[in-house]
């Protein structure tokens, strides 16, 4: 999945890069990647959200 | 501020060109030259800062836009985050220790964290600098520093979807929480998906519920041990004096006949022998420095008085006369102007960690506090772990074992159901009562084993045990108390 998501990175930053008018689906796509690393971060800490430390 | 708009981009762009190589890109160089591998979150660790160095080339592209700068504040936000919980796994460890290999003298995690908060402390630099003109002054057209961040970020990106796609595989697989070092070999390369696995939680192993003694089956006859021998109460006697709150610990000083009582509302009763007559009282402030959770223990060491709460935190108290009521106003709450706080303090254990316990003895033969961790669900063991009294440290601690002569009553069952809320140590031998199955455990502190095990039927919400000659009181809840005669011969010097 992080492969996925660094190929979406890369596709984004080629957009802004060479592609500027499609700023809309560059951002689309940045979204997109910033829910993803969201989300496989907390499947990493499932077991446990908050930091185990006392609270 | 009068900062042109374009050495603002300017000063953003180079800061996105040393965001993108050095954690981003320099990441890559650490796997191909020390097989560095990240974890699943150290991935989005760097995923992360690669999203806001991308942020920064929108910015760079297009301008300042408020959805921008807001995808930064959130990105940076969540980022601080992940770099507090994943370096907890590991700050509180020893000196050196942590997970892979540090960087400049920081392990990798650690710095993520840094940096996402250098990156919330750059925007408000930004927005400072910003001007008041909806971006019109905003470069139209990238300049060459712009052009080259851009594609050096193509390139930084296209490099870490090649070591993701090695190390973590194509989607469905995802990073790992223990990954191997990184090869370009790719019989080398593990991928899987056991990051799925476990169940949701959000506090994970602190998810330890605080003890209540009151909810625990009392009959002996459902515990662990079948059928224990049982040990009649030949007597009852009352705390007659009234307490501020409930009854939570007790201990008997032989040397002045004295009691200790502590309440779970933080009071403090030194009491004569009759039980009937109040020497010396404070309310302790529980809120003051060490936070102090209801009492749950009480201990006589000479004449100083240590009462424990829940959390493990302490107070060592001295009756004296002389004490400065004035100096003294900081840690009581009220207090009849002769005692003093010597101390507070906090038990560390190992085994016993993220347990609560509701019991305190003192073994004057070792010059050791003991304590008895409370099971929970999260952590089913019985901890027994002893302190040294000349700097309250942890000097040893065991989960007992079943004495030769007892077995449980399957083997599904175990030591760690019982609840000990009560404690005495002497003679080598450490009396345990639980609430739970309400039960006496007699344990060896030398051997540490159990040796026996005795059912005290018609016992009510116990809380606290104490010695005094031949006799073990029972302390409940309600202040009364009920006399057993101590197990086996005792006399005042031999061993059992």
């Amino acid at each position: 999945m992080e492969f996925l998501n660094f190929v979406l990175i890369a596709w984004t930053a080629w957009l802004v890069w060479r592609r500027p008018d499609r700023e809309g689906r560059a951002f689309g796509l940045l979204i997109v990647s910033c829910l993803l690393m969201a989300l496989l971060f907390l499947v990493g800490t499932h077991t446990s959200f908050v930091p185990g430390i006392n609270l | 501020m009068a900062v042109s708009q374009r050495r603002v981009r300017d000063a953003l762009t180079w800061l996105v060109i040393a965001l993108t190589a050095v954690p981003v890109g320099g990441a890559v160089v650490l796997a191909l030259v020390h097989g560095d591998t990240p974890c699943i979150l150290c991935w989005a660790q760097r995923t992360s800062m690669a999203l806001i160095a991308l942020v920064g080339l929108f910015i760079v592209r297009y301008g300042p836009r408020p959805r921008y700068l807001g995808t930064v504040v959130l990105l940076a936000t969540w980022g601080v985050f992940m770099g507090l919980r994943h370096s907890s796994l590991h700050l509180a460890r020893d000196i050196g220790q942590g997970f892979s290999a540090p960087f400049f003298g920081m392990h990798t995690y650690t710095w993520a964290g840094l940096i996402h908060w250098v990156v919330l402390l750059s925007i408000g630099v930004l927005l400072f600098l910003l001007r008041e003109d909806r971006g019109e002054s905003w470069p139209k057209e990238p300049g060459r520093a712009s052009r080259f961040a851009m594609g050096l970020f193509v390139v930084v990106a296209a490099a870490n979807a090649f070591q993701a796609l090695a190390t973590t595989g194509p989607p469905p697989f995802m990073g790992q929480a223990d990954p191997v070092r990184f090869s370009l070999d790719p019989r080398r390369w593990v991928w899987g998906n056991e990051e799925l696995a476990g169940r949701l939680s959000l506090r994970g192993s602190w998810t330890v519920p605080e003890p209540d003694a009151a909810d625990l089956d009392p009959d002996p006859a459902h515990g662990p041990l079948p059928a224990p021998p049982e040990l009649p109460i030949t007597g009852w006697e009352r705390i007659g004096v009234p307490l501020y709150g409930a009854l939570s610990g007790l201990a008997h000083d032989p040397e002045t006949d004295r009691y200790l009582a502590v309440t779970d509302r933080y009071g403090v009763y030194l009491l004569d022998g009759t039980l009937a007559r109040t020497l010396h009282h404070v309310t302790v402030d529980p809120g003051f420095s060490i936070d102090l959770s209801p009492f749950a223990g009480a201990a006589f060491l000479g004449d100083t008085l240590a009462v424990l709460s829940t959390n493990k935190s302490y107070a060592l108290l001295r009756a004296d006369s002389t004490a400065d009521e004035a100096l003294e106003w900081r840690h009581f709450r009220e207090t009849d102007g002769a005692m003093r706080e010597l101390r507070l303090g906090r038990f560390a254990t190992v085994r016993a960690r993220q347990m609560y316990v509701l019991s305190l003895a003192f073994d004057p033969s070792a010059d050791e506090l003991i304590t008895v961790a409370v099971p929970s669900p999260r952590h089913r063991r019985l901890v027994v772990s002893r302190f040294a009294r000349g700097d309250l440290m942890l000097s040893s601690e065991f989960e007992p074992r079943l004495g030769a002569d007892l077995t449980l009553g399957g083997d599904d069952r175990s030591l760690a159901e019982y609840v000990v809320v009560g404690a005495v140590a002497e003679d080598g031998l450490l009396y345990a009562l639980s609430a739970a199955y309400s039960t006496l455990l007699v344990i060896d502190l030398g051997e540490r084993t159990v040796r026996a095990a005795y059912a005290v039927p018609g016992l009510e919400q116990p809380v606290g045990l104490a010695a005094r000659g031949p006799q073990l009181l029972a302390a409940q809840a309600d202040g009364r108390i009920a006399v057993l005669e101590r197990p086996g011969a005792w006399s005042p010097t031999a061993k059992e």
